[in-house]
């Protein structure tokens, strides 16, 4: 099976202080379809930085990143809005829900985003389908005003999942939420991995990470494999 | 293409959402672009009903602009023949004498002693005149007792003189030119005189120096002719039956004055005559606009800057509602620029938010105060005659929507180019 995503050597400089600091330090990773992958790491070591240089939102200072097997290292601005909106979604901490549309527009955002048209019947059936994913399709008028941070989460998790991205990706997802409201997030997250969506969680609860495939270790921009964890440490 | 239409109704499904559901901030953006866009369009209407009013009272005193005006001192007694025939049955020239008149009863002096206006007290005792030309104060002797009498300026019109001066009717009627002229001088009073022979009650009898014997007056009609001073209009031919040829002009206080149009041959007839008996007429030709361009011009400056400074506060209005909200907005926008919205559609969507408001606002204020403008023509129009034909002032409307809509654009374009130049991943790490 060929990699989704390959990246190799992917180095990230913060620059513009006295001394530019290697926030990501030749970090290679492949990404297959369905898998499941947990980053783990301490505050600072990098890993919102590396979604953010896979999720195209931020360009390496070098390395290589294919996707699918092209060259996207170096994408145009234009190009990689258009490949977020095709091949990616995201989860983060906040829930970044616009608070003046319902949960069903948020959803919507996604879909109408400029990238292909589709007809307002279909829309909806697609909008309500990623809320049934998530289930929360009862809430579809409601305001996030009005929703709980677990049901907030879901409503974002729906919005990410609305284009059928090929990859997930999930910033602390659980960060802001309780034990049991966190497990129902991850299960949903988990779920769209049997769609082949590949997914790629950043998390600091080793219970969470204990349920992906593959669980990375990131220590000061360096991306380690760990094998076995929770098992025999 | 089809990109095309799905990114414009992208814009137009998201601008309209933005719209319909931050109705507070829709609001007051459109609060303050209704406000700005009335404000200058009442400015503007304001400048030119003033302009219109000054004209108005230019002409008023004035006469309109073009009128040849012919003046000539009384003290020749060879005046008064000469301008008599030259202008006789002529439509195109109008000869005005003037003298002194009281009305009231005999033997008394005057309220308004001198012939000022009512409400003015001058002080100090009139002065007499002899044929000479000297002068020197009346003596309390001479000046007898005041009584109820009215001193006025009596003019005599050989015609209708309102082609040249736009007398404004306020009560009665004008004098009647076509009909036979009759015994009892029929007079139309100015303002000012109406208002003294309405506070004082004096008897119908009125002397004029020179005249035969007293006579009675009736009183036809009221009009404004931007004179201060009480005034009495007459038609001549009404006139000569009392007063004889050659004493229609006091040699102390008349005066002879010829309005006619432009072009016409008694300027030079009646030029050439007087010459020939060394009278040296003063001729002038009214023309007020150009007199008052300047003066004119500088209230145009004035009411354009007011215009300018209040769009000035609306378009900051909508500028601060718009820049209140940029935080909101550049999450907003860096969120929509991670589910791939390209920056062109953030562009179309901030657009079409303001096109939407703009729009609408301006047709608002701009139904509005048209609607506003026309109920005050209507309803006040017949009494103030400057308003009467004055037009909305499109460029005002149109400079107000202009200056809203840029101000809308701005609004919405400082938080959306601020979004667009913030990398998502540092909006989304927060
Ligand atoms: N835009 C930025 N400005 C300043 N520092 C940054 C910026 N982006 C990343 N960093 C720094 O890079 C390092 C890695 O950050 P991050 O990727 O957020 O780590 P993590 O998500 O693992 O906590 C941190 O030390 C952070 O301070
Ligand atoms: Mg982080």
């Amino acid at each position: 099976m060929t990699a989704l995503i390959q990246l190799s050597g992917i180095t990230k400089v913060l620059k513009g202080q006295e001394q530019p600091r290697t926030i990501l330090d030749g970090v290679g990773l492949e990404v297959f379809p369905g898998e499941s992958i947990a980053i783990v790491g301490r505050s600072g070591s990098g890993k919102s930085t590396l979604l953010s240089v896979l999720g195209l939102f931020d360009r390496p200072d070098q390395g290589t990143y294919l996707l699918s097997g092209n060259d996207i290292s170096r994408l145009p601005e234009r190009r990689a809005a258009k490949l977020r909106s095709s091949h990616f979604g995201f989860v983060f901490q906040r829930f970044f829900l616009l608070k003046h549309l319902t949960a069903a527009q948020n959803v919507a955002m996604a879909l109408v985003n400029g990238q292909g048209w589709l007809p307002r019947r279909e829309r909806r059936a697609r909008v309500m389908q990623a809320l049934e994913q998530v289930g929360i399709a009862h809430l579809a008028k409601n305001r996030p005003a009005r929703m709980s941070g677990g049901e907030q989460q879901r409503v974002a998790i729906a919005r990410a999942l609305v284009r059928e991205p090929k990859i997930l990706l999930a910033d602390e997802p659980t960060g802001a939420l309780d034990t049991e409201t966190g497990a129902l997030v991850i299960d949903a997250l988990l779920g769209v991995t049997a769609h082949g969506c590949a997914l790629i969680l950043v998390t600091h609860d080793r219970d969470h990470a204990a349920r992906m495939g593959r669980v990375l270790h990131l220590d000061a921009g360096v991306l380690t494999e760990q094998v076995a964890v929770g098992g025999t440490a | 293409m089809i990109r095309f239409s799905g990114r414009l109704r992208s814009a137009l499904i998201i601008g309209l959402q933005g719209i319909r559901s931050r109705k507070l901030r829709t609001l007051l953006s459109m609060v303050s672009l209704f406000l700005g866009v009335l404000a200058v369009v009442v400015v503007q209407a304001g400048a030119s009903i003033a302009e219109r009013a000054v004209l108005a009272d230019m002409e008023l005193y004035d006469g309109f602009d073009g009128t040849v005006v012919m003046e000539m001192g009384g003290s020749s007694p060879k005046v008064e023949p000469i301008v008599l025939d030259t202008v006789a049955g002529r439509s195109d020239a109008v000869a005005m004498t003037g003298m002194q008149a009281i009305i009231g009863e005999p033997g008394v002096r005057p309220v308004n002693q001198g012939g000022g206006s009512f409400d003015d007290s001058w002080g100090g005792s009139p002065m007499i005149c002899d044929e000479q030309g000297n002068c020197r104060e009346q003596t309390p002797a001479e000046l007898g007792p005041q009584g109820q009498a009215i001193e006025l300026r009596l003019t005599a019109l050989t015609g209708d003189v309102r082609q040249f001066r736009p007398y404004r009717p306020q009560a009665g009627q004008w004098l009647d030119f076509t009909s036979v002229p009759m015994m009892a001088p029929r007079l139309v009073l100015n303002k000012e005189a109406a208002k003294g022979f309405d506070r004082y009650k004096v008897p119908a009898e009125m002397r004029v120096p020179g005249a035969s014997a007293n006579m009675t007056p009736q009183f036809v009609g009221v009009v404004d002719d931007g004179d201060a001073s009480p005034r009495a209009y007459v038609r001549l031919d009404e006139l000569t039956q009392w007063v004889p040829a050659g004493k229609l002009v006091d040699p102390n206080m008349g005066e002879v004055r010829v309005l006619m149009s432009s072009g016409t041959p008694v300027e030079q007839v009646l030029t050439s005559k007087l010459k020939a008996v060394n009278i040296e007429p003063y001729v002038h030709i009214v023309n007020s606009r150009e007199e008052q361009e300047s003066e004119l011009a500088l209230m145009r400056w004035i009411f354009l800057a007011m215009a300018g400074l209040v769009l000035l506060i609306g378009v900051a209005g909508i500028l601060n509602v718009g820049l209140a909200t940029v935080g909101e907005r550049v999450e907003e926008f860096a969120l929509r620029r991670a589910v791939g919205t390209p920056r062109a559609l953030l562009a179309g969507i901030v657009l079409a938010e303001t096109l939407i408001t703009g729009l609408l606002t301006a047709a608002l204020a701009i139904g509005a105060s048209a609607a506003a403008l026309k109920a005050l023509v209507t309803l006040a129009g017949d009494s103030q005659p400057f308003l009467q034909g004055v037009e909305f002032p499109w460029e005002a409307g149109v400079a107000g929507v202009i200056a809203g809509l840029v101000a809308g654009v701005l609004g919405g374009f400082v938080p959306a180019i601020r979004a667009a130049g913030i990398p998502i991943a540092t909006v989304m790490r927060a």
